[in-house]
């Protein structure tokens, strides 16, 4: 039995592998081996779009799904993240996500491109 | 009750500012992270005691001889709406400067956690989509991306991350050495140690003593971590890895960050002194009494 964060990892690789937006049946098909339920597809896609990675747009009676940014974009953001001091000394995430002083923000941004 | 509130203002100014300069500059800290570490949590606490406590003494001595005595009285009488005589400008304002200023320090503390919690489950839902187990490390994540970075995501969720650039750069043994350093940060929940001083000075960003406090508590945090990793790893592992990291990483280009690394290495290579045992407990009971003074003075006087 594949974990939530498991289905969660192949729904968005099969949306991120497609060039338009797909339905939930269309991620279904992509992930047949899987054998999932149009039920527990549906589950995913709500779970990833409430986390703020996935918009749907109504198209007759269905739904189709495309994912808000590609991967690069995210792992970009994880890193920017991660060695970027947040916009204001208060954040202890930023603390511990790099340890690199606010000042140095823009240098590095430049660096990371 | 007029002496103690002065009294407590006094200790408060001089936790605030020149105990904490003081203290930031010295240069024992380093011989015993954890002991000054716990003296800035008291500085950070008794500060705070005395500042907001002097004011509520103050404001409240009309009413009774000590604050136990005088809380009460005050309740009854604001229920009562019949304030004594004695109550004048000077009282209420004290009071509403402490109200202002306890206000303040709660909505800060409140806004640094509610922001640090968003933005932390944002990256650990990006990370748990975007990170591959790392299987020689149970609980790391590696990261995609040939810029070198390791980092921990604290929480109840904790997340260890390294960047593929790391596993790039260093041998098995120093990605555990870097793992051992970010695992001491998690396990002793380092973000919440921090997390007081953030909000003293987010509070109060124009004392300089508050920022000086929060820099020293951050390489204090630092200093632990290696000490932790040294006793895990060979500590010329964790320094290669650490020299190799820097070196590797962009931040390499800035001089502050390599300064920085270069006297945290120094200090693994050629650890100072640990204070003398007797030393340690003094600083430990010291950090104590610091607390217990104005919750005394609050409690009794």
């Amino acid at each position: 039995m594949p974990t939530l964060g498991e289905l969660e990892k192949a729904v968005m690789e099969a949306l991120w592998s497609a060039d338009a937006p797909r339905t939930a049946r269309d991620v279904q098909d992509v992930l047949a081996d899987r054998a999932l339920a149009t039920t527990t597809v549906l589950t995913v896609l709500g779970r990833l779009e409430r986390k703020g990675l996935v918009t749907r747009q109504r198209e007759g009676r269905a739904h189709r799904y495309r994912s808000v940014a590609s991967r690069e974009d995210h792992v970009a953001e994880l890193m920017h993240d991660a060695l970027d001091a947040a916009p204001d000394r208060g954040a202890v995430l930023a603390r511990f996500l790099g340890s690199i002083p606010a000042d140095e923000r823009a240098a590095l941004r430049d660096l990371l491109g | 009750m007029e002496v103690t509130a002065l009294s407590l203002l006094t200790l408060g100014v001089l936790l605030a500012e020149p105990v904490s300069r003081t203290l930031a500059a010295a240069s024992w800290p380093a011989r015993d992270p954890v002991g000054a570490l716990l003296v800035w949590q008291a500085v950070g606490l008794a500060g705070g005691l005395a500042l907001l406590g002097s004011g509520l003494v103050y404001g409240l001595a009309p009413f009774g001889s000590s604050l136990p005595a005088a809380v009460p009285v005050a309740f009854d009488a604001l229920a009562d709406a019949a304030m004594p005589a004695k109550v004048g400008v000077p009282q209420v304002l004290a009071l509403l400067a402490t109200l202002a200023l306890a206000l303040r320090l709660v909505g800060v503390l409140a806004a640094v956690t509610v922001r640090t919690l968003r933005a932390r489950r944002r990256h650990r839902d990006l990370l748990d989509l975007l990170g591959t187990p790392w299987p020689a490390a149970p609980g790391a994540r590696v990261l995609d991306h040939p810029v070198p970075v390791a980092y921990c995501l604290p929480g109840l969720r904790s997340r260890l991350v390294l960047s593929a650039g790391v596993l790039d750069a260093l041998e098995p043994q120093g990605v555990r050495a870097v793992l051992a350093h970010e695992r001491a940060h998690l396990r002793e929940r380092h973000d919440l140690v921090v997390l007081p001083f953030v909000a003293w000075g987010a509070t109060a960003p124009f004392v300089r003593g508050m920022v000086c406090a929060q820099l020293a508590v951050a390489a204090l945090i630092e200093m632990r971590a290696d000490d932790v990793a040294a006793a895990a790893v060979p500590p010329k592992q964790l320094t290669s890895a650490l020299r190799t990291m820097g070196g590797a990483a962009p931040a390499a280009a800035l001089s502050s960050f390599t300064a920085a690394l270069d006297s945290r290495l120094h200090r693994i290579d050629a650890p100072p002194l640990p204070l003398p045992v007797a030393v340690r407990a003094l600083v430990r009971l010291a950090a104590l009494a610091l607390v217990a003074v104005p919750t005394v003075a609050l409690l009794m006087l």
